[in-house]
């Protein structure tokens, strides 16, 4: 989806990846809904650390923590979170 | 009252095929031409069209299977594109020898270099020169109206050759325009059935066409091919002109022109590109100008003669090219063109304008330029620049977002939301960490994770997964790094089970100590849920769709592991995303095997879709777990031999509970959930009784 192009300083018309040119993608704007974790009810399984496709779910000290800059809002890490410690909530 | 819809390219394609009664349709997916076959497969599961419909495991077995149907006395129809197109050239190269008319619809891309979706004839361009008539299209109904006059050219026994017709992806193959559909009679009475005059059949003939002839007389026979080629130039005009009468279109035969009259100047087009062409001279004639437009409707045979009779009155032609024939420095219709004007006493001069590849849009100011350019060199009386590259700066690319760390996979992706091959990849590249090369053959994961990676991810060609692998370890070791970096094949299952086999298969016969992840989304996903040689029992896909006549994919999966296990290779693994310890394990296991040189390890994981397989995104894991839990997905692993089944449930879920959350077995009956059942139960209690062995006999 996303191209990222570098051209070799050494070889003419040599197109390169890698590098500083990969990195995270922002797909905030996918979202309809966003996870809400309620801290005081996670259990600090980290299933959801484990099961979101994009990476975008972190330990936290107190409870899993989500960079919504990565999350596309798929719900998979609420339907899985045993302690139903994860609520979607309609993007405004 | 003629019928009219509003459709795309593709699906006039298809309706041309139907229209021409075509009885043999061998296919394999590829964008941007997928659809076509999708259509017909659907005309066939519907009773619409009665043909024998074959998806094969490759585009080589595709054509081969294209040949030996027409060979065998069948009207034929196949369509492919890019590298699905040249992974059939071999077979392409044999069909004119054997005289058998088949009709290929090529929804151009273009091939190899950096990949694109995009249109462009760099995929064409290795074929044209293998005695294939190859006729291009302008719109959605030019597309419909060609299939039927491809069959009435190519089946003509003054010329008895295969046809392509090629029409540019996306310009066509997915834009929507109105397309008149013929009457049926009237499509019967314009084509007949095609009685193959030889056909290779003991019933009725002890004669056939011959494959192999000594030396002496092939220049012989090169030379009756381009007299039969060149009589077929006469056969398209005729065919078009009636085609023109029955149905009131024609275009032109060979080449069409468009407000040449009195005109100094003309420029040359081919394809979709040709009506913004015409939208410019109409510009350019209101300015005054006088220039004309030739539209190449025929590239093959090529009308050498037609062309030298408007070189005659015209001072300068420009030719507009979406195919270079990199080496001679220009494009391929301007070589063409250039070597049948010379030959002339008195030429016109000639510009060569190389414009759109990769797919990229040739809007009307463009040709507008490339028009005045070539007036002016009639004005100047020269050529300031004979060749010239029409070039745009890319869209800005999206900034990746820094995260502080290096990391095998950095967060988010292209992928669909939900997506279980995001999840899979990631705990995948957690195990196997930095030191980790990634080969993948075209896949989903092919457009969504390469942008994404901190370690080396290289696109295989599709057949040549285990290729590519292979040289890169063999690379590795040579240089005495062997061992020291993780070799990890990321293929998908058609890469794997289909078109990947042969390559895998040699793989793990060498011992080449490769590690070989399979994820398997059970059709293929990337080009919009075909069948796959994993696809399940029933599974709707739209390859195998369900309708009047037919209920999904009527045969039974491969059982991989098995297949991996005749080899006897050290290491054989099932996994599931719903069992990610297990998963990350068995990686685990799988790289320190391939790490000590034992050999090929291969690990199988499932996939759940939620866009191929219609359920709720939040559903991904959830329906891997029930894929376990109802023994549709056993998880077991084969360790030199020694097999073990790793979650063994007191008693398996009914089946039922796992069908029923997907889109693609909606329509099941309870005799095919039972049906269903059946084969799972069997399957299941075979592992259990090949578990109780000390060791696979064979191993």
């Amino acid at each position: 989806m996303v191209t990222l192009k570098r051209e070799s300083f050494e070889v003419k018309g040599l197109i390169l990846r890698g590098g500083k040119d990969v990195g995270g993608l922002n797909v905030a704007s996918w979202r309809i809904f966003k996870p809400v974790v309620e801290a005081d009810k996670c259990r600090r399984c980290w299933l959801c650390v484990m099961y979101c496709p994009e990476g975008a779910v972190t330990e936290g000290e107190q409870s899993a923590i989500i960079d919504l800059r990565f999350c596309k809002g798929c719900s998979i890490c609420a339907n899985e979170c045993p302690a139903k410690a994860i609520e979607m909530v309609k993007e405004e | 009252m003629v019928e009219f819809d509003v459709m795309a390219g593709n699906k006039a394609v298809a309706y041309g095929v139907k229209l021409s009664r075509v009885e043999v349709i061998p296919v394999y997916p590829i964008t941007p031409q997928t659809t076509i076959v999708e259509y017909i497969g659907n005309f066939v599961a519907n009773g619409e069209l009665k043909a024998e419909y074959i998806q094969a495991e490759g585009e080589h077995t595709a054509m081969g299977m294209a040949i030996g149907a027409s060979l065998g006395g069948a009207r034929t129809f196949t369509a492919s594109s890019s590298h699905g197109l040249a992974y059939m050239h071999e077979c392409i190269a044999q069909a004119p020898a054997y005289r058998t008319p088949i009709v290929m619809a090529v929804a151009n891309r273009t091939l190899g270099w950096y990949w694109s979706i995009g249109a462009d004839y760099s995929d064409i361009m290795p074929e044209l020169n293998l005695g294939w008539l190859v006729l291009m299209a302008e719109s959605n109904q030019e597309c419909l109206d060609t299939v039927i006059q491809l069959y009435r050219i190519a089946e003509d026994s003054r010329i008895l050759l295969p046809a392509m017709l090629s029409l540019d992806g996306f310009y066509l193959s997915y834009s929507f325009e109105k397309v008149l559909i013929p009457e049926q009679e009237a499509v019967d009475e314009f084509l007949p059935p095609y009685v193959a005059k030889y056909p290779v059949d003991p019933i009725v003939s002890d004669i056939w066409p011959a494959s192999f002839v000594p030396s002496a007389p092939q220049t012989t026979y090169r030379r009756l091919f381009e007299e039969v080629l060149g009589d077929a130039k006469k056969v398209i005009e005729d065919v078009d002109a009636e085609f023109g009468k029955t149905f009131g279109r024609d275009y032109g035969g060979l080449l069409e022109e468009y407000r040449s009259e009195g005109a100094e100047a003309v420029l040359v087009t081919m394809g979709s590109m040709t009506t913004a062409a015409r939208r410019a001279v109409d510009r350019l004639r209101d300015e005054g100008q006088r220039i004309g437009l030739v539209k190449l409707r025929s590239l093959r045979p090529f009308p050498t003669e037609e062309f030298r009779r408007i070189a005659e009155r015209v001072d300068a032609i420009g030719v507009v090219d979406r195919m270079v024939l990199h080496g001679t420095g220009g494009g391929g219709a301007f070589a063409d063109l250039k070597s049948a004007l010379y030959s002339l006493s008195e030429r016109p001069k000639l510009l060569n304008f190389i414009a759109g590849m990769g797919g990229e849009d040739v809007p009307v100011e463009d040709f507008m330029v490339m028009g005045k350019k070539t007036l002016r060199a009639v004005e100047k009386n020269n050529v300031e620049r004979e060749i010239e590259f029409v070039e745009h700066a890319p869209p800005p690319s999206p900034e990746p977002v820094a995260v502080g760390k290096k990391m095998p996979i950095y967060p988010a992706s292209g992928a669909c939301a939900g997506c279980g091959a995001s999840i899979i990849l990631r705990n995948i590249l957690d195990v196997l960490g930095l030191n980790t090369t990634i080969i993948n053959p075209p896949s989903c994961s092919t457009v969504n994770y390469p942008s994404q990676v901190a370690v080396p991810w290289v696109l295989a060609n599709f057949a040549a997964g285990a290729g590519y692998a292979t040289g890169i370890y063999r690379a590795y070791r040579v240089k005495g790094k062997a061992g020291k970096i993780n070799v990890m094949i990321f293929s998908g299952d058609g890469g794997t089970v289909d078109i990947g086999l042969q390559a895998l298969s040699g793989a793990a016969e060498r011992g080449e100590p490769l590690i070989w992840i399979c994820y398997d989304n059970e059709a293929y996903m990337n080009t919009g849920a075909q069948r796959s040689g994993s696809t399940p029992l029933f599974t709707n896909t739209t390859s195998t769709p369900v309708g009047r006549l037919l209920r999904g994919k009527h045969e039974q999966r491969k059982n991989m592991p098995l297949i991996m296990a005749a080899h006897r290779i050290p290491y054989i693994a099932t996994a599931s995303i719903a069992y990610l310890p297990d998963l990350r394990r068995k990686v685990k296991k799988a790289a320190e095997i391939a790490a000590s040189g034992r050999g090929l390890a291969y690990v199988h994981i499932q996939q759940p879709c939620a866009t191929g397989w219609y359920f709720p995104e939040e559903k991904t894991v959830e329906v891997a777990r029930l894929a376990v839990m109802t023994g549709a997905w056993p998880l077991l692993e084969i360790e030199d031999g020694k097999l073990k089944i790793n979650v063994k449930l007191k008693d398996l879920r009914p089946i039922g509970e796992y069908l029923n959350l997907q889109g693609r077995f909606r329509h099941l009956t309870g005799g095919e959930v039972d049906e269903i059942q059946k084969e799972v139960t069997h399957l299941w209690d075979s592992w259990l009784e090949l578990e109780k062995k000390e060791n696979l006999p064979w191993y």
